[in-house]
């Protein structure tokens, strides 16, 4: 009876040391400031830690949040932001990106430069100037409405009206990457298709609709999931332009995280947001995986 | 093949969602590696380490607000002349110097406090202190105060430097918060004598106040006669005060164990700011704008009254404004013209438990130097542009302002920085005033609201505390 025994071989182990040797300072980074902060955060929102007080509670913190108020405003106003927002930007970066992906290079990089450019901007830097375009006595906004009768309107101290500001800044600052990428994606459709499609005398909507929209899906799939998180994390624009108000009607989980962990320093209650923060985006990006994942093949 | 790949899909998602969601899980953790020390472990520790290094040398961190006026526009030079200062006096004390600002500096505190790397040594106001005092973060610091600073600093500013019957801070400099006039408008429309400028204790009533609001309204048009705010927690001493006054209520009740604002008085007098709003008497959108919004309207000379003012702010602000005007102080008014209760800065000194002895009292030789040093003492109250806290230490300035703002001590009242729970009765406050701003409430329906809230805090406040 012959025994037989496999032999490694020698550069293929090398390779396999290698490969993992290149990624051990990603995966280190990966360990000490994702993984273990994340660990840290679900076991702190078990703890009443306040500054120096660090006392076990259990379930509390999750238990007292649900039965928060503001918290449950916070919640709606965050489903809001991402319900109104992620479709607009989605619907406007295509907008912008067809207009212009087949113009001529020139034009093109101007407008991906345009729209790019809130994207690489200091945030803080944009929303200092979009509180002066609000401002309610002295605004640019008041102003040019005024050139046509309106009376001033008090556009973030008013409920009906803040959100949506605060939405309109978000765009402006969302859509940057989003129009560069369509603009690349759609320069990679192949034009023979869309030729075709016109020889057989398609409309433009069916085009879109049965060539360019499938086309575009892998690309549909990353900037809905990015856009997504980063719309149920934007808290620098609130912070700035409303402090969560009027009466909590622009108050995000993501600024009632900030508010509980560096204002009043209930870490423990702000690591609890946090989490359920994280496990909301966890549920709605699987969905988005499974909706728009299964049509990413071409 | 379909589903490897439906795999990988799900698995970099996770990443990704995972990636982006450092800033959730790592907001509260980031800085805090060690498990709180206990008191008495911290104690013992603190007593052997004295013991030991009695004769070293000792370095300490001083943090630092901008209590003192910028020196030549650097902030942190004055503070770095005074740590000169002190070395020549204390060559053996090192202390670094660490500027915090005030909009950033409370968070960095927060989270020096939890991470066990809080400063040795602070200058700071009651509002955060007497907090960390109830928390036991802070070394009590009565073996510093003599019998005569004890005597010449009145029981308000005391109360707002002690917890129980021991002193967590150091009073140094002081002054009333109070309204600021723009004088000039006054003039300019001939309605100078609707100010209460003539009389010496500058009080006047809810009335007179009104009629010089409405002579700003009709014969400067193009100047808000008034100013309020509501857009966060910051300079709410100011809306609390005038309400207080207007409505002649005071805000806790005798013995700081409730909210006590919310009469028929102030609710009436909130409804009137919101009628303000819309007969043009008061700034509109002040649902929306910050303290300091109203002040930059102030010193742009395109606001006649604003309610946030002290003789510090006047004196940092005087390079501050974009048009010339002269600022005089007024106290609030009240309905008949009773004696108006001001809510007083006060500005002092703090150390931080960190369970070295030796680096306490090393701090302690600081606070001592910059509160009391013959030369430095007088020096770094007026760099403050405060007041003495100190009773016998007056005319410090030449000008009728600082003149005024002394006389005008003896309006002080307990002021609710000292109530259990502060930090978190403030959260409830603004937004409640942007309830009324917004028609969703009466004056007096949100003033309840916001004493039902803040009850709950200081009870909760008060329990934990006795754990």
């Amino acid at each position: 009876m012959e025994t037989r025994v496999r032999k490694i071989n020698p550069n293929l182990l090398r390779d396999w040391f290698m490969s993992y040797l290149f990624l051990l300072p990603a995966f280190g980074f990966f360990l000490v400031f994702v993984a273990y902060p994340m660990l840290r955060g679900i076991y702190i929102s078990f703890f009443n830690y306040s500054l120096r007080k660090f006392e076990y509670v259990g379930l509390r913190n999750y238990v007292d949040l649900f039965h928060n108020e503001t918290f449950m405003k916070s919640l709606w106003n965050t489903s809001l932001l991402v319900i109104i927002t992620v479709p607009l930007v989605i619907v406007f970066s295509i907008f912008v990106a067809m207009s212009i992906y087949r113009k001529r290079e020139f034009a093109r990089s101007f407008f991906r430069g345009v729209f790019y450019l809130p994207a690489v901007s200091s945030v803080v830097s944009i929303t200092v100037v979009w509180g002066w375009i609000y401002h309610p006595n002295y605004g640019v906004l008041n102003y040019l409405t005024g050139l046509f009768g309106a009376e001033p309107i008090s556009w973030l101290g008013n409920e009906k009206t803040a959100l949506l500001s605060i939405i309109a800044v978000l765009i402006t600052t969302s859509v940057g990457q989003p129009i560069i990428l369509y603009v690349a994606s759609l320069g990679n459709i192949p034009s023979s298709y869309i030729e075709a499609a016109q020889i057989d005398r398609a409309t433009s909507w069916q085009i879109f609709r049965k060539i360019i929209w499938p086309m575009l899906m892998p690309t549909n799939l990353y900037i809905i999931v990015i856009t997504t998180i980063n719309t149920f994390q934007c808290f620098a624009i609130i912070q700035l332009l409303t402090s969560g108000g009027p009466y909590y009607s622009t108050s995000t989980v993501m600024y009632g995280v900030y508010e509980q962990a560096f204002k009043l320093g209930n870490f423990g209650m702000a690591s609890a947001m946090g989490i359920i923060l994280a496990v909301i985006i966890g549920i709605i990006s699987t969905i988005q995986f499974k909706t728009f994942g299964s049509d990413v093949e071409y | 093949m379909n589903t490897v790949k439906k795999g990988l899909m799900t698995l970099l998602g996770i990443t990704l969602i995972g990636t982006q969601l450092v800033a959730c899980g790592s907001t509260s953790d980031s800085s805090q590696t060690t498990e709180p020390a206990s008191s008495d472990k911290k104690e013992t520790t603190a007593t052997d380490t004295a013991k030991k290094d009695e004769a070293k040398p000792v370095e300490i961190t001083w943090w630092n607000f901008p209590s003192f006026q910028a020196l030549d526009g650097e902030v942190g030079k004055y503070e770095k002349q005074i740590i000169e200062a002190f070395n020549k006096k204390y060559p053996e004390i090192k202390v670094n110097l660490e500027m915090i600002t005030f909009e950033a500096g409370p968070e960095k505190l927060n989270v020096a406090i939890a991470s066990n790397t809080a400063p040795d040594v602070i200058y700071d106001a009651p509002g955060r202190i007497l907090d960390w005092a109830k928390k036991d973060l802070l070394a009590p610091l009565d073996d510093m105060v003599t019998d005569e600073v004890r005597k010449d600093i009145p029981e308000a500013l005391w109360k707002q430097s002690m917890v129980g019957d021991k002193t967590y801070m150091y009073p140094i400099n002081t002054a009333p918060f109070m309204m600021g006039v723009n004088k000039t408008v006054f003039e300019k429309i001939g309605a100078l004598d609707l100010l209460p400028l003539d009389r010496p204790d500058r009080t006047w009533t809810f009335d007179e106040y009104k009629k010089a609001l409405q002579a700003v309204k009709e014969k400067a048009p193009d100047i808000i006669p008034s100013g309020f705010f509501a857009k966060s927690q910051a300079g709410d001493q100011g809306t609390r005060a005038y309400i207080a006054n207007l409505g002649n209520s005071p805000f806790l009740n005798d013995d700081y164990s409730k909210i006590a604002i919310n009469t028929d008085k102030a609710g009436a007098a909130l409804d009137w700011i919101r009628q303000g709003v819309k007969d043009k008497l008061v700034v509109s959108g002040s649902e929306s704008l910050t303290g300091g919004d109203v002040n930059d309207l102030f010193l742009q000379g395109k606001l006649a009254i604003t309610l946030n003012y002290s003789p510090v702010l006047r004196a940092q602000n005087a390079t501050l404004k974009k048009a010339e005007f002269e600022d005089v102080l007024v106290p609030f008014p009240t309905i008949d013209g009773a004696k108006p209760k001001l809510e007083p800065y006060l500005g002092g000194m703090a150390i931080f438990n960190n369970g070295n002895d030796a680096k306490i009292a090393a701090a302690k030789k600081l606070i001592d130097f910059i509160a009391n040093d013959p030369e430095w003492g007088k020096k770094d109250l007026i760099q403050t542009g405060g007041l003495s806290a100190r009773s016998s230490i007056t005319g410090l300035y030449n000008d009728p302002e600082y003149t005024y703002a002394e006389q005008a001590r003896e309006f002080y009242t307990n002021p609710p920085t000292i109530v259990d729970g502060y930090a978190e009765v403030r959260t409830f406050w603004f937004p409640e005033l942007q309830r009324v701003l917004l028609g969703k409430a009466t004056g007096k329906e949100a003033l309840d609201s916001f004493a039902q809230k803040a009850d709950e805090a200081i009870a909760k406040a008060k329990a934990d505390a006795g754990k």
